[in-house]
């Protein structure tokens, strides 16, 4: 060979030594170690909620209840794509001035942090018979591991994509799509291993939980939301053949638990919907919440928050860790404001229960028996029911350590089930049923709630019921939002309402993030088609 | 199936009536263009594709509102999956579905992988494995080729799927000759005097963003800078005679054509 190494490395002496390089590695971080301190760095947001735990709570301050009032848009980015009644529902990743995006109908991007301007941009090229993910072609967000970004696709891949050009380095296939599946949630990167789920539970579908090696795409394990007949909980499904197709989806991205290596999953409804005679019994672990061992995909422990679920009222939340005195003692517990009304505060490390208390004016339970089961007081042939959407949905909530609250957006609506038996069939959707919603007499409303008691501490009302999210941060802020496109910063202690910014569009199904950049704190929030950064002025 | 697509000296108005008189009514579900290698096609494909393309792509098809559309299949798409693109259009996207014809769909197809890929035939020489071994040891610190390989260059798996020998000849004797946008090597020059060399990605009159060269996206604030230069080099230095001879540009490309079919990447 006439080329040398040594012609080789004066051609790379050459490019590097004009760079003006600092110390730091080519595709340097996110390790797993950096995602692990979570929000130490106050320049990135790394990871889904912010840190492992799930409080969407920024250490933040710069912004505060006295000077949010002048809070100021600096740059809207426009994705140019949108989904039909929903556009963005994504948590962009920051990462050394840069976000990481993902929006409808597959694109994705990197952009400039200081301007929103694009580095590049990626689009997933989509099968034209897709199954669920025509009905809600969303994206929830990127997972990050040092140079690789991950993002799963509405025909139901996992991708890893370049984070410096957006290239593909692999793509797998989660599941069949043409069966029903699709999936939209934010990989979880814990432990070097990318955590997917997976939606589809209007078709007839079977939910998992899957880890995959972030280098290669091979599965590391799998964890079925629907247990085999030789399975505990496997006689919670006593009809044959109906749990290989009993839904179950995992389509909202979990929270993790480095000490106890706990990943904590909100599971989906049951397939159908709102027909449930083909398939009595409680139906684990439908409607739950699970504990999984991060090395292995093993079940810890599991709770069921509506057993036999015939509402379509999936428990597809972010779970919300913290550590708290509990009758004087503390204990480590995860939060969860349920689709079906109630607030629970559950021990993470046993999964027993410590707390369940309504949260909503839901007529269907007011109380749990001693076992932690709903006392049924509705299944609605007593009037309305909380709607298919619930008391409140998948959009995140937040969590304030120090003031001990849990902020949500709760929906309060009256709806009546009618359900039917479904023809089932691959591809086919099978709700089993329709919904009338009544909706003058539904409204919305951030509500703070105590985490020791389950109180409500206060509440702001929307007009119309919200699918906004909400992030906390330690100035004592609340940043929510509404159906009508508001963009609000509250005061965390009394709920006043301190600013607002008309986005154009309703905030739907995604709640804000905050990161510090060239010494001024920014908050961001998707809204439709943009991506509206905001900071003080100078 | 007999298709007669217009000869060459015919006029475009015959060929498509023709076009629209033929029926391809399998085309779809087999997802191949039944009009593959038929420069009567293509030729009507240029003619439907500058009044209903060109306006969003460009009369070269090298983008200007919507993207170009002349490194479709070195990215990795089919004829069929083209033709399916174009047909239903891109969801959520200004790119609108189509009614008309597959055949007139398949000749859009026909014009575009005509000015985009080139024939194998022109990397037929060369040995594979003394290119490999070549493009580990010049090239494989910038470009990727493969599963494996540098970020800051273009990936060149696919490479010599759109670009013909000749002009990948002159990219590696002159890279500076041509730079495409998003490769064009920019310094950026800080309030504090630091240098920092890139690739510029994009720019605005108030903001830039680039790629340094370790392999880092990078934004900057115009206010924050004390100068943008805009080089004329390359960073892709040159490689003349002296570095590699044409004996080693041939195991080059053939390596790179390789990868086209399915050969061992680095």
């Amino acid at each position: 060979m006439r080329v040398t190494k040594l012609v080789t490395m004066t051609a790379l002496a050459a490019l590097a030594g004009t760079a003006g390089l600092d110390a730091q590695e080519p595709g340097a971080g996110p390790t797993s170690a950096q995602l692990v301190e979570g929000f130490t760095d106050s320049s990135r947001w790394p990871t889904f909620s912010g840190d492992y735990s799930g409080r969407r709570h920024s250490p933040l301050t710069q912004i505060t209840p006295e000077n949010v009032g002048s809070l100021t848009p600096q740059w809207t980015f426009q994705s140019g794509t949108m989904a039909r009644g929903r556009g963005f529902e994504t948590t962009p990743l920051v990462w050394d001035g840069v976000l990481y995006v993902t929006g409808p109908n597959n694109y994705a991007w990197a952009l400039d942090a200081r301007t929103g301007r694009k580095f590049w941009e990626y689009r997933r090229e989509l099968p034209d018979d897709l199954t669920y993910g025509r009905s809600a072609p969303v994206n929830r967000g990127f997972g990050m591991l040092e140079n690789q970004l991950f993002m799963v696709t509405l025909d139901a891949h996992l991708l890893a994509l370049d984070r410096t050009n957006g290239n593909v380095l692999w793509d797998i296939e989660l599941a069949d799509y043409r069966i029903g599946y699709a999936a939209t949630m934010a990989p979880l990167v814990v432990n070097g291993k990318v955590i997917a789920g997976i939606s589809g539970g209007e078709y007839p579908t079977k939910g998992f939980i899957d880890a995959y090696d972030p280098e290669t795409g091979e599965r590391d394990w799998r964890f079925y939301t629907i247990p085999s007949p030789d399975e505990p909980g496997g006689d919670t499904w006593p009809f044959t053949g109906v749990r290989e197709r009993g839904g179950g989806g995992t389509w909202m991205t979990g929270s993790f638990d480095p000490e106890l290596n706990l990943i904590y999953w909100g599971t989906g409804n049951p397939n159908p919907d709102y027909y449930g005679d083909d398939r009595l019994g409680d139906n684990l672990y439908t409607a739950s919440i699970v504990a999984l061992n991060a090395d292995t995909g093993i079940i810890e422990w599991h709770y069921q928050f509506t057993p036999h679920d015939v509402n379509d009222w999936d428990s597809n939340h972010v779970p919300v860790q913290a550590d708290i005195m509990w009758e004087g003692s503390p204990r480590k517990v995860v939060m969860v404001a349920n689709r079906n009304g109630f607030f629970y505060v559950l021990d993470r490390v046993t999964g027993e229960l410590l707390l369940g208390k309504p949260f909503t004016d839901t007529t269907w339970a007011r109380e749990l028996d001693d076992d932690g089961r709903p006392i049924v007081l509705n299944d609605g042939s007593q009037g309305c029911l909380p709607d298919y959407w619930g008391g409140t949905n998948f959009m995140p909530p937040s969590f304030d350590p120090v003031r001990g609250l849990f902020f949500v957006s709760a929906r309060e609506t009256c709806a009546t089930f009618i359900p039917q038996k479904p023809e089932i069939e691959p591809g086919r959707n099978s709700s089993g049923g329709t919904v009338w919603v009544d909706r003058d007499q539904a409204y919305g409303a951030l509500r703070a709630i105590d985490v020791r008691t389950g109180e409500r501490r206060w509440q702001f009302r929307y007009p119309t019921p919200t699918m906004a999210g909400v992030m906390s941060t330690a100035s004592g802020l609340v940043f929510a939002g509404d159906n009508e496109g508001n963009f609000m910063a509250f005061d965390a202690e009394s709920g006043d309402n301190l600013w607002h910014y008309p986005t154009g569009w309703s905030i739907w199904g995604t709640a804000a993030i905050t990161h510090m950049l060239d010494g001024k704190q920014h908050v961001l929030i998707p809204s439709g088609t943009n991506l509206t950064s905001f900071a003080l002025p100078d | 199936m007999a298709h007669c697509w217009g000869k060459r000296g015919e006029t475009l108005l015959a060929a498509l009536a023709l076009l629209l008189s033929t029926s391809v009514a399998s085309a779809q579900d087999s997802l191949a263009n039944p009009h593959e290698g038929n420069p009567g096609a293509a030729r009507a494909g240029r003619a439907l594709f500058e009044t209903r393309c060109a306006e969003c792509h460009g009369a070269d098809a090298k983008g200007i509102s919507g993207p170009d559309l002349t490194d479709l299949w070195a990215a990795g798409r089919s004829d069929g999956g083209v033709f399916q693109t174009i047909q239903r259009g891109v969801p959520g996207s200004i790119m609108p579905s189509s009614s008309a014809p597959d055949d007139e769909l398949w000749a859009i197809v026909s014009y575009l992988k005509g000015i985009s890929t080139v024939s194998p035939v022109e990397f037929a020489t060369g040995n594979a494995d003394e290119g490999r071994q070549m493009f580990g040891a010049n090239c494989a610190g910038c470009h990727r080729a493969g599963r494996s390989g540098g970020r800051l260059g273009p990936d060149l798996s696919r490479i010599t799927l759109s670009r013909s020998r000749a002009g990948l000849m002159s990219s590696i004797r002159d890279p500076s000759a041509a730079m495409r946008v998003g490769y064009r090597t920019v310094t950026v020059v800080t309030a504090e005097g630091q240098r920092i060399r890139g690739l510029k990605k994009a720019e605005d009159a108030f903001s830039i963003q680039i790629v340094d060269t370790a392999e880092r996206l990078q934004g900057y604030l115009k206010t924050d800078l004390r100068e943008v230069q805009n080089e004329a080099q390359s960073l892709m230095p040159p490689f003349g005679p002296d570095r590699l001879t044409d004996g080693d540009l041939d195991n080059l490309l053939r390596f790179l054509a390789s990868l086209r079919e399915g050969g061992d990447a680095l």
